[in-house]
């Protein structure tokens, strides 16, 4: 039971931190130098405009009742209305239209350093010490150095003159397609269409994944340099132990031992990275999108910053934090079904 | 120390030539930053006087000791050392300041060895098996040089620039220089900033200055210019010390109060504990990149966005944001120190909490301190470049790593690719040797740590940048 214990103060645990965590938001936003009214209207605003959006924010009450006005509300799920950036849609609407394209790139940006760098990780562990194992391990170091949003510019330039650099053209291979553009998403509202029209839905779906596919190299590549290392030495640990010796000894083949004895045992280390890769993507979501014009969630957020409308960057804020907090008990959860250990560590 | 001073004296006497080397420079750091903290806290500057006396004092390695800038007469290069071409009198010139800070490390390691030999009581201390262990690591060596090596261009940006900041980025249409035209056969002047509209780097083959070469006013640009035409060399120098500043002052900041909360929970557990875990987790709950692009919106007009071009706003954010990943890092470390006996015997003789912690536990947590800042500060500088990536943060004109690559993307499979491609190439570079001495320095702290674990994962990515 134990395990079970340490799971549920984890559950409490993550009640206050996702109330302070709003509360910072409400802080910087509201208690900030800027008037959110102010921002909204730009400086040619009317004043009596002026006074009637202070009126209907609720920004005329005492900071303390706007509080608690601004936490019932997230609390309550009613995000409120967009002023700036598309007026009077609500909060729900822009999100819905714009988190498709984050999510279809988060979903690859996952997936693609799960199948790069895990099994190069893998064979450098299992081949130490070797010029590939050095490079293998060099590479992933550098990989992981690069800034993101330098990395996605290179990518942009170098595929959209590769015709020139290459003699082969990016744009036109497989099906054709831009390459600074939000993929085409339209099949994910009606996924039946992937079975009843085949022939035109999948031509799709290829365009769509073969527009992410750069940009989710890009918003991996951090993730992909972690699981890298960390499945080496995850290996090299496992390839040592006393258990992998046990089996050698009493003369199991060598492809058994591997399959059976080292990557499974070396996967669990790397459960903790994987659910840590979704905070990377949720922040650096932002550079990826605006250098790729993918119009996604992260490019939403940067809009409405820069353009001030603050209702709807303190709903959006709110909603990247309960979908952290959410991922941090999913980790958690996880860790408690797989390694026997937890909850007996602090004891 | 005073029975014997003979080694000490020779050490301090060579400190004190190496300073004396650079006194106008040092002298003028120093004073310049008094004075702008009285300007901040006071609303004053008295010290403006003598920050302009220091800067007429004598400094052996500077510009005007092996000056790059000249024009060639078709025959010969006037204005130059020695009348060398430009670009050999730059490299002399940054050798000479390479040589100095290889000097200086040399040095401070022969003053450690002093320390050792003659003033340290015991023979042998932990600290020994620690260089010891970092000595032998040849991929933290390779950090740590490069690392010197940003440090050096950092704080000789003035010196090893070929031009100056302030004639060719800050105000260049009120400075002058001199050339040599072929067309009238004569040696004529014209303001830095018509010169730099001319030497341009836009694209096209004609209109590029690369890495290497030549504008046509005989000015040499070892990085070429960027699309402004001004020298892309001088703005990286000028960006180095902004990028290192923030990065070093936020990781002393965080670190600090990592450092304090580390020891405070670990020495009070329980609710003091539960409290800090509580704090930090809700901090480490907001996601990095978008609560720092929203506080530089925020502040943008206020005064703390002013102060050294929004230099200030970036540490504290990186500070408040950054100390629960370093606390996380460090607390199983200094848990465990608060375990050990000796605490127990310190409590036991009713020593003061605040000294044991100071002088018991401290010593022992530094060491992980320094991995994990180390490693984070890469995430730092890759933060600040993808912020004024995105133009926010430090204010134009001020040279940032990140506003380079921004001016130089439409031009990246162009003749002018050098734009956006050295500073990047600069960036891997400085993380990687950060990341790299922190490995060095973690193998050599706690050489039985596996590689790679989860606080060193999250880091490292600098919040996605």
């Amino acid at each position: 039971m134990a395990k079970w214990n340490y799971f549920l103060r984890r559950l409490l645990l993550s009640i206050p931190v996702l109330i302070l965590g709003t509360t910072v938001a409400f802080l910087i936003i509201r208690a900030g130098p800027i008037d959110p009214a102010a921002a909204i209207l730009g400086p040619s605003g009317d004043p009596t405009e002026y006074e009637q959006l202070r009126e209907s924010l609720g920004l005329n009450d005492p900071l303390w009742d706007q509080y608690l006005d601004y936490m019932w509300n997230l609390f309550t799920f009613n995000l409120g209305q967009s002023w700036v950036i598309s007026p009077g849609d609500g909060a729900y609407e822009l999100i819905a239209s714009y988190a498709p394209r984050t999510l279809w790139l988060g979903f690859w940006s996952i997936l693609i350093p799960l199948f790069i760098g895990i099994p190069l990780g893998f064979y450098a562990g299992l081949n130490p010490n070797t010029l590939s194992d050095y490079f293998a391990s060099f590479g992933g170091i550098v990989w992981r150095a690069m800034p993101n949003f330098w990395l996605a510019i290179i990518l942009v330039s170098v595929l959209s003159q590769s015709e020139k650099l290459f003699g082969f053209e990016w744009a036109t291979f497989l099906v054709e397609t831009n390459i600074v553009t939000p993929p085409p998403l339209g099949f994910l509202g009606d996924p039946l269409s992937l079975i009843t029209a085949p022939g035109e839905t999948w031509p799709v779906v290829l365009g769509a994944t073969k527009q992410i596919l750069p940009a989710a190299l890009v918003l991996g590549s951090a993730s992909m340099g972690n699981e890298m290392r960390i499945g080496r030495t995850a290996v090299l640990e496992t390839v040592n132990s006393k258990y992998v010796e046990t089996a050698r000894a009493k003369g199991m083949s060598r492809r058994n031992i591997v399959w059976k004895h080292i990557f499974r045992n070396a996967m669990i280390p790397l459960v903790p990275v994987i659910t840590g890769e979704a905070f990377l993507l949720i922040g650096g979501s932002v550079l990826v999108e605006v250098v790729f014009g993918i119009n996604g969630i992260g490019y939403l957020f940067f809009q409405s910053a820069i353009q001030g409308d603050l209702p709807l960057v303190s709903s959006l804020l709110f909603v990247f934090i309960l979908t952290l907090v959410v991922l941090n008990i999913i980790q958690d959860l996880l860790y408690t079904v797989l390694d026997p250990r937890v909850g007996f560590e602090d004891q | 120390m005073r029975d014997y001073p003979a080694p000490f004296a020779r050490w301090l006497a060579g400190v004190s030539l190496l300073l004396l080397v650079e006194l106008g420079a040092v002298l003028s750091f120093v004073l310049g930053v008094a004075n702008d903290l009285l300007r901040l806290t006071l609303g004053t500057a008295p010290l403006s006087g003598a920050v302009s006396t220091s800067q007429s004092l004598p400094t052996l390695i500077s510009r005007d000791l092996v000056p790059n800038r000249g024009y060639y007469t078709g025959e010969e290069w006037a204005g130059t050392f020695l009348g060398l071409e430009p670009k050999y009198a730059w490299l002399i010139r940054v050798a000479l300041v390479v040589v100095y800070g290889a000097v200086w490390c040399g040095w401070l390691w022969f003053g450690y060895i002093t320390f050792r030999r003659h003033y340290r009581v015991a023979d042998w201390t932990p600290t020994d098996d620690i260089i010891d262990r970092l000595r032998s690591h040849q991929w933290g060596k390779f950090g740590m040089v490069i690392v010197a090596l940003f440090l050096l261009l950092a704080l000789f940006a003035p010196v090893v620039s070929p031009t100056t900041m302030e004639q060719n980025i800050q105000d260049p249409y009120s400075n002058q220089i001199q050339y040599f035209s072929e067309e009238t056969g004569e040696v004529q002047t014209t303001t830095a900033g018509a010169a730099n509209r001319q030497s341009t780097s836009v694209g096209s083959v004609a209109r590029n200055v690369g890495p290497w070469e030549y504008d046509n006013f005989n000015r040499f640009h070892p990085f070429g210019t960027l699309p402004s035409g001004k020298d892309l060399f001088t703005f990286l120098a000028y960006g180095a010390r902004i990028s290192l500043f923030i990065g070093v002052s936020s990781m002393l900041g965080a670190g600090a109060l990592a450092m304090s909360f580390a020891m405070i929970s670990s020495f009070y557990k329980g609710a003091v504990d539960l409290a800090l875990v509580v704090t930090s987790d809700s901090i480490q709950a907001l996601p990095v990149l978008m609560i720092l692009i929203l506080a530089a919106v925020v502040f943008s007009n206020t005064w703390i966005a002013t102060v050294y071009n929004g230099a200030l706003l970036f540490i504290a954010l990186f500070t408040l944001i950054y100390w629960p990943y370093l606390w996380r890092a460090i607390r199983g470390p200094s848990f465990q120190v608060a375990e050990e006996e000796w605490i127990d015997a310190a409590k036991n003789y009713g020593q003061h909490p605040a000294q044991i912690m100071r002088k018991h536990m401290a010593p022992y947590i530094v060491g992980y301190m320094l991995i994990y800042a180390s490693l984070t500060l890469g995430g730092v500088i890759i933060s600040v470049a993808g912020l004024s990536f995105l133009g926010l943060g430090i204010t134009p004109p001020t040279p940032e790593w990140g506003r380079a690559i921004s001016v130089g993307q439409p031009y990246v499979a162009s003749a002018s690719w050098h734009i956006s491609l050295i500073p990047g190439f600069l960036i891997t570079l400085v993380v990687t040797a950060f990341n790299a001495m922190g490995d060095g320095i973690r193998d050599a702290v706690d050489p039985q740590s596996a590689e790679g674990d989860e606080a060193t994962a999250a880091a490292a990515g600098g919040g996605g940048a």
